[in-house]
């Protein structure tokens, strides 16, 4: 009878044990690749196409200026592998899929907007991989217990903070509020934050209503906020519909003394597409050109710096989309700073991995051009702070908080028919 | 309160209702003559809302004036891909021009988009208001109502008082006895399809008078759904059908808003989506052509 031998166990144990001591002192990598499924067409394209822009300009600063990621002593480049996701939900999926299995991306940044960002959230979690959240304000994303989802962006809840705080400083005596928005989950959740904030602050909410995505006539639903008389109004939820609610408040002679729109009142577009009528018309938003964030502020909140300062990032930014005539906004810098933020998790962590960047980005803190980054444990961004715009003579003033203001705020607003005139939005 | 604002409510839904009517007139037509199902309709009505914002803020002309060119440039199109694509698939399963409508759509929305890029814009023709006591109407509204009356009319009129209308209405009762009596139906497809598609490009001008924002070019979809509500509303292969059908589903949007505004507990434009399409369900239901039949 043939002895039974011990020899190929024995080898195969050598063979695992040599395979996992090389692979846990692994030399880096040649190259670190940032994989995203981009909204380069369909609804989301304009933001889209900023993001990319910001994400790239970043990515060329940390290449050619700080010089690539220091992992065991060596400057990794940093490349980025992007698709473009359609601005559809099933393609996002699959996207995601595809950058992980096929193209081996180490970490994925999530595509723009809640809806797409939380469709992709699982299969980055199925796969372990880190997912970087842009674009994804929505408070729910953080509230599924995914373990590698990390926001940039700040949470909905907290967008119309500062407009109510703005309203209840300077006007004492206002006190009714509208809130008309979009009934995606996005504006759901910046409306649930300004709700509760103008309850805190003792504002009645005499008006809330939703209307739906593709929304081509508001009349019914502003006729009906027409009639409860309000001092000032909340609204939106992304770009056409902004534009709609702005239009048609005009067309009915809804005169309030503030109306603050998410996301649509603080692009150029607004501006352009209503002329005088988006006068002092306002808008939360996560950086505006003229923040006061540089090397100097970190330093006197203790905190560290990294990136390219501001003039530096749009300067890069115009070149990465290669239109000297294109302004980065909100989109393009919370992208450009999640690379930001990437590297730093990625040094800190000494890896890749996508477990070890993710506790390193738990424990991070530090300001670039966007600001200040700071993650609560469920991957919340609890350390950025936003800012109101406001269209005053056809240019974006940030008026809030105090400490950030380029201009005063315009107070009440001028009434449609004054802007009819060519009235402008002067404090 | 609550007549006031039905009664705003309504008059806004009879303007607005104009619009969409003569905005699923070509869709209608099309559907009529050629029995192909425009799937990419809204791209086409999104052309025309870029030629009344290359009119207003590249010229500086009236969006007046954008209606005939749109409806040149819809003529253009129509003819281009009817001998294109539709012509060949005339004979092919219907699968055949739904997929070929909906890819012409996407071209012209990807198209536009590299020749605009992808901001929502918008212009701003301010021709005043008219105060209604209660509600207030932007005279720009009315105009593109009246335009699409108008415009509705001179098609009436086309068909009946013509010798091309009267083809075009021959082809849709009986082809084949057409052909017999020598009308060429080949052209007549031809021309109904061209006709509907400068229809289409024609009445996205229209749109944009009524709503002269959030002009981009995927701005399509919305309106290609609220059309097959109306084109069935009003009778698929009914031009003024598809008219009358716009009003009465301008109206009902309108209206009903007001109405479900009274129910606590709900939202009323979701329930307005909800009876818009359980209205459409019953008709397909009870009356599958529609409401008008075609003439």
């Amino acid at each position: 009878m043939k002895s039974f031998s011990f020899k190929p166990f024995v080898f195969l144990i050598v063979c695992l044990f040599f395979f996992s001591a090389t692979s846990a002192f692994a030399a880096p990598p040649d190259e670190i690749v940032i994989g995203h499924p981009a909204c380069l067409s369909g609804k989301y394209a304009k933001a889209g196409e900023q993001a990319v822009g910001g994400i790239e300009a970043c990515i060329h600063w940390v290449n050619s200026e700080y010089g690539g990621i220091t992992l065991d002593g060596k400057k990794v480049p940093l490349t980025y592998k992007k698709y473009d996701c359609e601005s559809k939900k099933e393609n996002v999926t699959s996207l995601i899929g595809r950058l992980i299995t096929v193209d081996r991306v180490d970490v994925v940044f999530a595509p723009y907007s809640s809806g797409l960002t939380l469709r992709g959230a699982p299969i980055a979690e199925g796969h372990s991989m880190l997912y970087m959240d842009h674009g994804g304000a929505n408070n729910k994303i953080f509230e599924q217990g995914f373990q590698y989802t990390v926001q940039t962006i700040g949470p909905a809840t907290s967008y119309h903070k500062g407009t109510l705080d703005m309203v209840k400083k300077i006007a004492p005596d206002a006190k009714k509020v509208a809130l008309a928005y979009e009934d995606s989950e996005f504006a759901t959740m910046v409306m649930e934050g300004a709700k509760t904030h103008a309850e805190e602050l003792g504002f009645e909410v005499v008006f809330e209503r939703t209307y739906p995505k593709g929304v081509t006539d508001m009349t019914p639903m502003l006729s009906a906020m027409k009639a409860t008389d309000p001092d000032f109004v909340l609204g939106g939820g992304h770009f056409e519909d902004g534009q709609l609610f702005n239009r048609q408040m005009s067309d009915l002679n809804i005169d309030v003394d503030c109306l603050s729109l998410i996301a649509a009142a603080t692009l150029p577009a607004f501006y352009e597409a209503l002329g005088n009528m988006a006068e002092g018309v306002m808008g939360p938003s996560h950086w505006e050109y003229g923040v006061t964030y540089s090397q100097e502020a970190a330093k006197e909140i203790g905190t560290r710096w990294i990136g390219p300062s501001q003039d530096e990032f749009v300067s890069l930014f115009k070149e990465a989309v290669g239109d000297q005539d294109m302004v980065p906004d909100y989109h393009a810098a919370e992208a450009g700073a999640q690379v930001l933020a990437y590297v730093l998790a990625a040094e800190k962590a000494d890896s890749v991995d996508s477990g070890k960047v993710r506790a390193a980005l738990g424990d991070l803190e530090f300001m670039s051009f966007y600001g200040t980054w700071d993650i609560s444990d469920s991957g919340l961004q609890v350390g950025h702070s936003m800012v109101d715009v406001q269209w005053q003579d056809g240019k974006r003033e940030i008026v809030w908080p105090e400490s950030a203001q380029t201009g005063k705020p315009c107070y009440p607003m001028p009434t449609f028919d004054e802007k009819a005139e060519g009235e402008k939005a002067l404090p | 309160m609550f007549l006031e604002q039905l009664s705003g409510n309504l008059v806004q839904g009879v303007v607005l209702g104009s619009v969409y009517g003569m905005a699923t007139m070509g869709l209608s037509l099309i559907f009529g003559v050629l029995k192909v199902v425009n799937v990419g309709h809204g791209a086409f009505v999104m052309v025309g809302a870029f030629v009344a914002l290359f009119f207003f803020n590249t010229l500086g002309l009236n969006p007046i004036f954008a209606i005939p060119a749109a409806f040149a440039v819809g003529i253009a199109l129509g003819l281009t891909f009817y001998y294109a694509a539709i012509r060949k698939l005339l004979h092919a399963p219907e699968l055949a021009t739904l997929l070929a409508t909906f890819s012409a759509g996407v071209l012209l929305e990807e198209t536009i988009k590299m020749i605009f890029g992808s901001e929502f814009r918008g212009y701003n023709w301010d021709v005043g208001n008219i105060d209604l006591v209660f509600t207030a109407l932007p005279m720009s509204k009315i105009l593109a109502a009246l335009g699409s009356v108008l415009i509705a009319v001179l098609l009436y009129v086309w068909f009946k008082r013509t010798r091309a209308g009267s083809a075009m209405r021959s082809v849709v009762e009986d082809s084949q006895g057409a052909r017999v009596c020598g009308i060429n139906v080949d052209g007549v497809y031809a021309m109904s399809f061209a006709l509907g598609i400068g229809l289409t490009v024609a009445s996205g001008v229209l749109l944009t008078m009524f709503i002269p924002v959030g002009i981009n070019p995927y701005m399509g979809g919305g309106y290609t759904l609220k059309a097959f509500v109306i084109a069935v509303l009003g009778g698929l292969s009914s031009p003024y059908g598809a008219f009358f059908g716009g009003l009465v589903f301008g109206l009902i949007e309108n209206t009903s808003y007001t109405v479900f505004a009274l129910i606590p507990g709900v939202e009323p434009f979701a329930l307005t989506r909800f009876l818009s399409f359980l209205i459409l369900l019953i008709i397909l239901l009870i009356r599958p052509t529609g409401i008008i039949k075609a003439k």
